[in-house]
């Protein structure tokens, strides 16, 4: 009998970077998959030797969409080491520009990024595929075109308080450098308001009050069912397209999630997260749903499939190392990422696992009912800026204006170590830094990406993408939609096309470079 | 006459991509209609179509398809040992595919500091480079003797990231067919002749010599703070970002990223002097004329500036 196992390899567009995903496949069934990050840019080794206060110019451009959250991570772990306590004005300012920087990445992510897989031909009988060309087919779908004039608005919030954005440095250990007056506090509110409405108004198809009482998955069937509004809104849509394409059975994973905690809460204000505690949103990692309190001791990084080099299993990221070996000569690995655990395990992060941590009624029931999935992931996102709006507004309001107090002074220190945790837009970033003789000494980063687009590690376990992957049938292998739809729901920041190789690995194209 | 566009990402951030989203008046989709161009391809805009990208690739290669304006974003990784592995694309080095279509382009742009010159790793075992200079030596990834198919060299938008408008202006003049006067690193001079400091809103602090000598102090970031704003070229201050801002206004030093050295060797945030007067002085001054005149400026300013009264 003819064996029909294949293997493929998929590289992806819109995932911000590099990524190729090999798969193996069998009938159809996707048997085995490897997440193949095709590129290296050495950041870790590009900061060593270099003064302290230099990370805050150079982590921010690692990433394009998400360099406020980069010198967020970068400024704690500074603050941690000249241990100094940050005025509640510059928390606020912080916590303000990095939710900006989340609204534009959310929906960036979903109408520019996720949606337009709506439009793949695979699509070509679903019943909805006309409507959704019409609203996300890049640069000319009326949503696509929208999104792109609200979210560059939004990000005014962070060059009215930093200076730009992309890539400022405004953040320094101590608060932020900028004073803002009452005029720049009352502009970033205008911004602000004019974006809920558009969220509100064409995004979610009702008002923020109206979306909280969604609580239960049969509240959800009601709010559907209740207006137009709300089914031809773009969650609405979505929500109809995903039923009709089951994008609930696709990408279940691991059932692990780590969130770092999100939004250190000032000393004095009138913010409550829906969990208290430090964070407006709380640190954790659940395995399985078993809640666990979070310990960043437990974090490691192994390097066993990677391209460096393997100083004897499982490292904390304060021993960690970044040396390249030349793929190719470097045995079974096969990826430019490494494999963070946490307790020895992968996990998921991103804006579903933050809703694991700060238990919400309907996430919870969607989770018992189909565990973790595209549609959920995806859900989740779309739905944050709802928890994330008014909290901007508070802070925004409780900011006093003309006070100086946006920078406490502190001293700089020679010798020490640090961390800053913080929940980015695609989930957990950790920046581990050491100072020694007033350099920095050794610099690691784990990104949300690394989390989700772990490679295996040295016990053969699957990084969280690669297991979301196995087990999925790809109906149509001209168009393997369902493959982009899994690693988008992760929101990636990784580039790329498709290629296909047969078992014999020979180039099945006409060579064109 | 319509013209094509291919946009690709070797080493990079993505952050002139998301910069250019940035655009208004006209916004990316006004510049495109009132330009005609057609985007043939954008790693992270683009629908895939993987299969319909293999064949556009081929088409342009044997020139079946004219490729007008290729932008590149991001250096281009040679790595590790010159064997371009630490950016590849289906196994092969993607420097290959980069090289391939600049030799088909009517006009290449190097968006960024990193396309310009190589950026971040130009130092590294990355073994990045820009695509028609390696820092400020000329030849860089595509050599001395490259010429787009219009005659031009790669035109250089350096900037971490490039502004918007900067972008925006050089393709509406390349769509027009108009002549970009360029700088001796082969930037365009309407933006790359103004200096940073030009436009500040602390130019009277830099007037008057009141200087920042802490975070959040107000003043000139110059002379203690590592500010580049009078040594570098760009138009941040004139144009502003996000139609809001720049950095220098806020307090944020300018760091030089449209230099062909960027990221600098030496600290950020740190002005290296001699005897407290910068090592580097604004572009073209004698020393001494400038020491005198910072010591009878310091001497001259103002009190309601000394005590930081207007807000900026």
């Amino acid at each position: 009998m003819m064996s029909s196992k294949k293997i493929q390899v998929l590289p992806l567009n819109r995932v911000e970077g590099d990524l190729e995903i090999h798969l193996e496949i069998d009938n159809r069934m996707v048997s085995e998959a490897r997440s193949v990050g095709t590129m290296y840019r050495g950041f870790e080794n590009l900061l060593k030797g270099r003064a302290p206060l230099d990370g805050l110019v150079i982590t921010p451009r690692i990433c394009g969409i998400c360099s406020t959250a980069q010198l967020k991570a970068a400024v704690k772990a500074l603050d941690m080491i000249v241990r100094v306590r940050v005025p509640d004005n510059a928390v606020r300012v912080r916590n303000v520009t990095l939710m900006a920087e989340q609204l534009q990445n959310d929906l960036r992510h979903a109408f520019l990024l996720f949606m337009p897989d709506f439009t793949s031909p695979a699509y070509r009988r679903h019943s909805l595929f006309e409507e959704a060309v019409k609203r996300y087919r890049p640069l000319k779908g009326e949503t696509a075109v929208r999104t792109i004039r609200e979210t560059k608005k939004i990000l005014e919030i962070i060059a009215i308080l930093g200076g730009q954005w992309p890539h400022s440095s405004f953040m320094v250990p101590g608060g932020v450098v900028s004073v803002p007056g009452q005029n720049d506090i009352n502009q970033c509110r205008s911004l602000l308001s004019n974006f809920r409405r558009w969220y509100e108004h064409r995004v979610l198809g009702c008002t923020l009050e109206r979306w909280t009482d969604v609580r239960t998955l049969e509240d959800l069937d009601l709010w559907i069912d209740e207006n137009r509004e709300h089914r031809e809104s773009e969650l609405g849509f979505f929500i109809r397209f995903s039923r009709e394409a089951q994008l609930h059975l696709l990408g279940e994973g691991h059932h692990n999630f780590i969130s770092f905690g999100a939004y250190e809460m000032p000393l004095n204000t009138g913010v409550k997260g829906p969990a208290g505690g430090e964070c407006f949103s709380p640190p954790g990692f659940s395995a399985n749903r078993n809640m666990n309190p979070f310990d960043q001791e437990k974090i490691t990084e192994d390097v066993a499939f990677s391209h460096f080099k393997d100083h004897g299993g499982p490292r904390h990221p304060f021993e960690g190392s970044t040396d390249i070996e030349a793929p190719g000569l470097d045995g079974e690995a096969y990826s430019w990422g490494k494999a963070p655990r946490y307790d020895g395990y992968p996990a998921e992060t991103g804006p579903l696992a933050e809703l694991v941590m700060a238990p919400n009624p309907l996430f919870e029931g969607f989770l018992s009912k189909e565990g973790p999935n595209v549609f959920l992931r995806q859900l989740a996102r779309m739905i944050r800026p709802t928890l994330v709006l008014p909290v901007m507004d508070c802070w925004l309001k409780e900011i006093v204006a003309g006070n100086e107090n946006f920078y406490r002074k502190n001293n700089q220190q020679d010798n020490g170590r640090g961390f800053g945790l913080i929940q980015a837009h695609r989930g957990a970033l950790g920046h581990w830094v050491e100072i020694e003789n007033g350099k920095i000494a050794g610099y690691q980063i784990i990104t949300p990406t690394a989390w989700n687009a772990s490679p295996r590690d040295g016990k053969g376990i699957r990084g969280p993408w690669e297991e979301a992957l196995v087990g999925t049938l790809i109906k149509n292998p001209e168009h393997p939609v369902e493959i982009e739809h899994i690693i988008r729901s992760f929101d990636p920041c990784l580039v790329c096309c498709v290629h296909t190789i047969d078992r014999h690995g020979k180039w099945p194209t006409v060579k064109i470079f | 006459m319509s013209k094509t566009l291919y946009w690709i990402q070797g080493g990079g951030c993505g952050g002139d991509t998301w910069s250019f989203l940035n655009a208004e008046s006209p916004d990316l989709i006004e510049l495109f209609d009132m330009l005609s161009i057609e985007v043939l391809w954008h790693p992270a805009l683009s629908a895939s179509d993987p299969q319909a990208r293999e064949r556009l690739d081929r088409r342009i290669l044997q020139d079946e398809a004219p490729l007008d304006i290729l932008c590149v974003e991001g250096s281009i990784i040679q790595g590790p040992l010159g064997t371009g592995l630490a950016d590849t694309m289906m196994g092969r080095p993607k420097k290959d595919l980069i090289g391939s279509l600049a030799s088909k382009a009517a006009y290449v742009i190097a968006v960024g500091t990193c396309a310009s010159f190589g950026g971040f790793g130009a130092d590294q075992e990355t073994e990045a480079t820009g695509m028609h200079f390696h820092k400020d030596d000329f030849g860089g990834f595509l050599g001395k003797e490259y010429k787009s198919k219009s005659g031009l060299p790669v035109i250089n938008l350096p900037g971490c990231p490039c502004h918007s408008d900067v972008l925006a202006g050089t393709l509406s003049a390349l769509a027009n067919d108009m002549p970009l006067e360029l700088n001796e690193t082969h930037s365009p001079l309407d933006w790359y002749r103004i200096m940073v400091h030009q436009g500040c809103t602390r130019n009277e602090y830099h007037e008057y010599r009141v200087e920042e000598k802490q975070f959040g102090e107000k003043g000139c970031l110059f002379f203690y703070m590592g500010c580049q704003g009078p040594l570098v070229t760009g138009p941040c201050n004139k144009i502003l970002w996000n139609r809001r801002s720049s950095k220098t206004r806020v307090g944020v030093p300018c760091f030089g990223c449209t230099r062909a050295d960027f990221p600098q060797k030496y600290p950020f945030f740190k002005t290296r002097n001699i005897e407290g007067i910068p090592i580097e002085l604004p572009a073209g001054v004698s020393r001494a004329h400038y020491m005198a005149y910072k010591g009878m400026a310091a001497a001259a300013a103002p009190k309601r500036l000394i005590r930081r009264k207007s807000g900026i």
